[in-house]
């Protein structure tokens, strides 16, 4: 518990140091904030104008398949909140600035992951959860879907942080490779849509093998009802595997670690 | 001439310092293909169905026309403008006996060059995989306008990316917020490179179509389609044109009011 409390304030330190930096320019964060806005803007508004000319999509309504959009950009955005360090890891290992986080009496994978959290999501977190809240109500969910619903958002965000460590070591073991994280973020994209719009096996891959539907899908299809107890159970099992996998990583990559440049 | 011909040769082999790099940016490009393909695809299951204008075969088409059309018009290397002058770069060029419009501009052609090799790569083995019904243009005249669009396209997108690249002259750190906001957002919504324009209500489709973004794109790939012909051709041709020739003329007054701003930040 005493640890707990430790890192916790560790991250609220480090958040506030990180929310410093990015308020200190505000017309930049204005710039941000705008484009992200607009982009989420035109995606609703492209899916919204789609299903009004075709009427469904692979069988969802037009608020079913906006509410997919709205848990893909809830999983993307929390973990873009949480996890941003990652994006500022990569030139850590090449210019060996890592050996600072290293020689730290802290987790160096605590920091790298969760080190600055991004005051541009954190902004859009509110008006996102609030739309969560107005479509997934007009789904009629019951009780029990709900809290499906949110122990597999919970779930999906295991996941994305399983993810995010897997980047962190791959940046750790190929220097080559700049932009693993963008690969991730267009991976997770599939997650745009309903899953069921991908035909096999790439369906199959998206669910179970980079669990891409499980991170996202999943939790949209439990608050509509159309996930069975073996699929809810698959998926936990699934988040937690994908999770100590991604820690035998990064204790794998740490050992290959160079200190190059340093 | 030949200064410019070593640029290209240079820029085209820098490409390959990164492999894996440029690989993974390439498998990039190939996901959202395969998304846009699904969804359409998923849309248009019934090949006799015509929604938005579209059969399967030319929705399909468009998809896979992306893949070429983005190669051709959204791959440039001027991106790297904006770092430049934000970080005082700029200045090694200004004594070079070179002219920096003509320096990117053939780095974006080299970029061109590499990045439709690997997209007509990209497209011949999805197109195998994927199987989509297609519709080949075979009308020599659709062609030739085709490929003036793409031109056009390019030289639009070209401007813009100087455009925006110029705001470090005055606010250095807004370098790379202007860059994804004009680049990656509007660029990214607004050129049809999502989705086609046509999928709007016609009163934003013309509000959208009067901007010089769907030239980028939508355009060329209508063009290739057969879908904009006669006079809403030469109507598009000339908004296009002139959006060029505007663009043109503004990236040559704000560089030169830049240049005279520019503090060499960073040098």
């Amino acid at each position: 518990m005493q640890k707990l409390k430790y890192y916790f304030k560790i991250w609220w330190l480090l958040t506030r140091d990180s929310f410093s930096a990015v308020l200190g320019q505000r017309v930049a964060l204005a710039f941000f904030l705008t484009g992200k806005i607009l982009r989420f803007s035109f995606f609703v508004g492209f899916l919204y104008f789609l299903i009004q000319g075709t009427k469904s999509l692979a069988g969802y309504s037009a608020s079913q398949v906006i509410f997919f959009f709205l848990i893909f950009n809830v999983i993307d955005i929390l973990s873009q909140f949480l996890f941003r360090e990652v994006y500022r890891f990569r030139p850590k290992i090449v210019t060996g600035d890592f050996d600072l986080t290293l020689v730290k009496p802290t987790n160096a994978l605590f920091i790298s992951l969760m080190g600055g959290a991004d005051v541009i999501d954190f902004l859009t977190i509110p008006p996102l959860l609030f739309a969560v809240y107005y479509v997934g109500s007009l789904l009629n969910p019951t009780a029990l879907q709900v809290i499906l619903f949110l122990a597999l958002t919970l779930n999906g965000l295991l996941i994305a942080a399983a993810f995010h460590i897997a980047v962190l070591s791959l940046a750790i073991i190929s220097l080559e490779i700049d932009h693993t994280i963008m690969i991730y973020r267009d991976l997770t994209s599939f997650g745009r849509f309903p899953i069921d719009i991908y035909r096999q096996p790439l369906q199959g891959i998206l669910t179970y093998l980079i669990p891409v539907g499980i991170m996202i899908s999943f939790p949209a299809r439990a608050l509509m009802g159309l996930v069975s107890t073996p699929g809810v159970l698959i998926s936990f099992a699934i988040g937690i595997l994908a999770f100590i996998i991604s820690l035998r990583f990064w204790n794998f990559a740490l050992k290959k670690y160079s200190s190059a440049s340093s | 001439m030949n200064k410019y011909w070593q640029i290209f040769k240079i820029s085209f082999q820098q490409e390959f310092a990164y492999k894996i790099n440029f690989i993974m940016w390439r498998i990039r490009n190939v996901f959202q293909i395969i998304i846009t393909f699904f969804l359409w695809s998923t849309i248009f299951n019934d090949p006799n169905q015509i929604i938005f204008g579209y059969d399967r075969t030319k929705i399909l088409t468009y998809v896979f026309a992306l893949m070429i059309v983005r190669a051709l018009v959204l791959s440039a290397r001027a991106v790297d403008v904006s770092s430049d002058v934000a970080e005082g770069n700029l200045s090694n060029y200004l004594v070079k006996p070179i002219s920096y419009f003509k320096y990117w501009l053939t780095r974006d052609i080299s970029s061109k060059a590499l990045n439709l090799s690997f997209a007509a790569v990209e497209f011949s083995a999805l197109f195998l995989i994927l199987r989509p019904s297609f519709y080949f243009q075979t009308d020599p005249f659709v062609l030739l306008s085709f490929l003036i669009s793409i031109v056009i396209a390019a030289l639009i997108y070209f401007c813009i990316l100087f455009l925006i690249s110029a705001v470090p002259f005055w606010a250095p750190e807004l370098g790379w917020a202007s860059q994804f906001l004009v680049a990656i957002v509007l660029i990214e919504f607004l050129s049809g490179a999502l989705f086609p324009i046509d999928v709007l209500p016609l009163t934003l489709q013309k509000i959208v179509m009067s901007t010089p973004f769907p030239y980028m794109i939508f355009f060329p790939v209508q063009v290739y389609l057969g879908k904009i012909t006669g006079m809403a051709q030469i109507q598009g041709f000339l908004i296009s044109f002139t959006w060029l020739v505007v663009l043109w003329f503004s990236m040559k007054h704000v560089w030169n009011k830049g240049l005279k701003a520019y503090q060499a930040f960073g040098r």
